[in-house]
């Protein structure tokens, strides 16, 4: 019997295409039964990562290790490793059973195995009703099923997935969602998810690698990825509204903002030089009166109400623009707004390298 | 506007008569007498309708057995060029090679020269293999056509690479790919790729002329020479029965292949 999931390493990976790095020398470690998601902007190479764990694409140098065994020296009896495309690629000639078939057939599992498993795969899926369809005959969502339900038939101990939901309905993709997440429940595969939509990933990942550039910026779960980003980087690509960023000072325990002090904490011991200040939106303490006398005095810019909370885009005298969320709805256009900000809800980032330095502790 | 529509149509009616008229003339010909045939020769329909040519035919010349030469010879050269040219063109669109792209340009260079450049050396290199006067002769240098490659080539780009990749992730060998995946989604150009060969085969004349000497291995275009020259071409209706003998397969075949393509297109299944 096979076993049921397998770890993924790659050590010290780099790859080139003609002269451009796409990956640089990276090391990734997925644990047995995992959901790790590759997540970052297009072209940071999370594909090409998932390509080289599926062995589609070689490695210019470093080792790709699936349960500790190269995958090179790996003979692929077709079990290992399954992959969903965002595109599905569902053979056009074949109707979804001989989609779901094929690769058993060319493996020789026995009939009955294999009617048995497809059988159960179509049921889970919603699909039964559909097996004698050509491709071309379903929807997008169905068609995204289907090439979940083929890599599903395999058993495999790998399961890839590249942006499988990208291509279907917003409505259907919290459903689609959900059902992977069920299935990985179930099937407890280690599964490497690839996209660009954070919220996906932050809902279905165990952890989550974000990238940028080729290079692993920050891998951690989703909580951890938000509340305690690595970097700048991780900190404006996760979360909507994007992060407020501002350029602050620091003296004698004073955050200093555009000359006034916005956070004042004694035990601070950090070096007087410039900073980058993160504030979640939703962490900006909005009051129509002044609080205290480190809130910032803001005008409301721009009201966007999207039901479940209200969006406002504040600005300053200085023309210093910043987001901020809030959930009841009693403010107007052009009227003053008091904001304070709390050190335990803000991030303070290393003006050079863009590096979180965690208000001086490291974590 | 209503004019220049009607313009265009008095056009496309002219056109479609100048491609059916000769037609016609060739069938209603056919059925008529040796007499008739010069008197009446444009008369679309005959004045002493008569199958007699046809059975004169059938007596003067092995009519089944001219077919049949024809016909294999058409079918053998048209499996060759597909498969050489689906194997080639697969080749070319899965594997990476040095001077991928100069050994493509060769091939197509190919198509360039003219027949009459290779004919001679094909007949030497015929001869010396003691293939005159043998239908496998005619076909042998007809086995592989860059023609066929190229139309191949650019109808497998299209498929998406995902769909190999998801080929190759579930072990399926490049032989099954082959074969389960790519020749069914191919199968619209192949279909209309192979009735264009099989046609021109079966109209080829010149280079079967060179290989074929002796009548049991004729085909029908060099048989139909033997009506319209000086040797005894005198009998006009009776080469016309013989034109109208040959053109049954062709047209069948296009007629087949046109219904075919249409509906292709549209259930290609890849978009």
């Amino acid at each position: 019997m096979n076993k049921k999931n397998a770890t993924i390493e790659l050590k010290n990976v780099s790859k080139q295409f003609k002269k451009n790095t796409i990956i640089d020398g990276m090391d990734l470690s997925v644990k047995a039964g995992e959901f790790l998601v590759l997540l970052g902007p297009s072209g940071c190479g999370k594909s090409t990562t998932l390509r080289m764990i599926a062995g589609l694409e070689g490695v210019t140098s470093g080792q790709v290790m699936i349960d500790h065994r190269d995958l090179k020296e790996l003979k692929n009896d077709g079990h290992t490793i399954a992959m969903v495309f965002q595109d599905y690629a569902l053979y056009p000639n074949m109707t979804v059973y001989q989609n779901l078939e094929y690769a058993l057939k060319v493996h020789k599992v026995a009939k009955e195995e294999r009617q048995n498993r497809i059988k159960n795969v179509l049921e889970t899926l919603n699909l039964t009703k559909y097996k004698d369809r050509l491709p071309s005959q379903l929807s997008g969502g169905q068609k995204q099923r289907v090439a979940v339900g083929r890599g599903m038939v395999k058993k495999s101990e790998i399961f890839l997935l590249d942006e499988p939901l990208s291509n279907i309905d917003v409505q259907l993709r919290e459903k689609a969602r959900d059902e992977l997440q069920n299935l990985h429940a179930t099937n407890q595969q280690t599964i490497v998810y690839v996209t660009h939509d954070q919220l996906e990933a932050m809902a279905l990942g165990d952890r989550i690698a974000v990238m940028d550039q080729g290079i692993i910026q920050m891998i951690d779960t989703p909580e951890n990825i938000y509340n305690n980003p690595a970097n700048l980087f991780v900190a404006k690509f996760i979360g909507t509204p994007q992060i407020n960023i501002v350029e602050v000072d620091y003296k004698d325990g004073n955050i200093i903002l555009n000359g006034q002090p916005v956070i004042t904490d004694s035990a601070l011991k950090l070096k007087e030089q410039k900073y980058h200040l993160g504030i979640r939106p939703e962490n900006m303490l909005c009051s129509e009166v002044r609080q205290s006398n480190q809130d910032l005095e803001l005008t409301i810019e721009k009201i966007i109400d999207y039901g479940r909370f209200v969006q406002l885009s504040l600005v300053d005298n200085n023309g210093l623009t910043l987001k901020a969320i809030v959930n009841t709805f009693e403010f107007k256009i052009d009227e003053k707004i008091f904001v304070g900000l709390k050190r335990a809800t803000s991030l303070l980032f290393n003006y050079e390298t863009d590096k979180n330095i965690y208000w001086g502790n490291k974590l | 506007m209503l004019k220049k529509i009607n313009l265009w149509h008095v056009l496309l009616i002219m056109l479609v008569l100048g491609a059916v008229v000769p037609i016609l003339f060739m069938i209603s010909n056919s059925f008529k007498t040796l007499r008739d045939s010069y008197t009446t020769m444009l008369n679309l329909i005959p004045i002493h309708p008569t199958v007699n040519n046809y059975l004169l035919l059938n007596k003067q010349i092995n009519l089944l057995g001219l077919t049949w030469n024809t016909f294999f010879m058409a079918t053998i050269v048209t499996i060759g060029k597909l498969l050489t040219g689906l194997l080639t063109a697969y080749a070319f669109r899965s594997y990476q090679f040095k001077g991928k792209i100069i050994i493509y340009l060769l091939f197509v260079a190919t198509i360039f020269v003219p027949f009459t450049i290779v004919m001679i050396p094909n007949y030497l290199v015929i001869s010396k293999l003691g293939l005159l006067n043998n239908i496998l002769g005619v076909a042998l240098p007809q086995l592989c056509d860059a023609t066929g490659i190229m139309i191949f080539l650019k109808t497998m780009e299209k498929i998406p690479n995902t769909l190999i990749d998801a080929a190759k992730i579930d072990d399926i060998p490049n032989r099954k790919i082959f074969f389960n995946i790519v020749i069914p989604i191919l199968k619209p150009s192949i279909v209309s790729v192979g009735a264009i060969f099989f046609i021109n085969s079966w109209n080829e004349y010149v280079w079967p002329t060179l290989i074929l000497k002796d009548k049991a291995s004729f085909t029908l275009p060099l048989a139909l020479q033997n009506y319209i020259s000086s040797e005894g071409g005198t009998n006009f209706p009776l080469a016309m029965a013989l034109s109208t003998i040959m053109v049954i397969l062709p047209l069948i075949i296009y007629l087949i292949f046109q219904k075919y393509i249409l509906n292709s297109i549209s259930n290609s299944g890849l978009k």
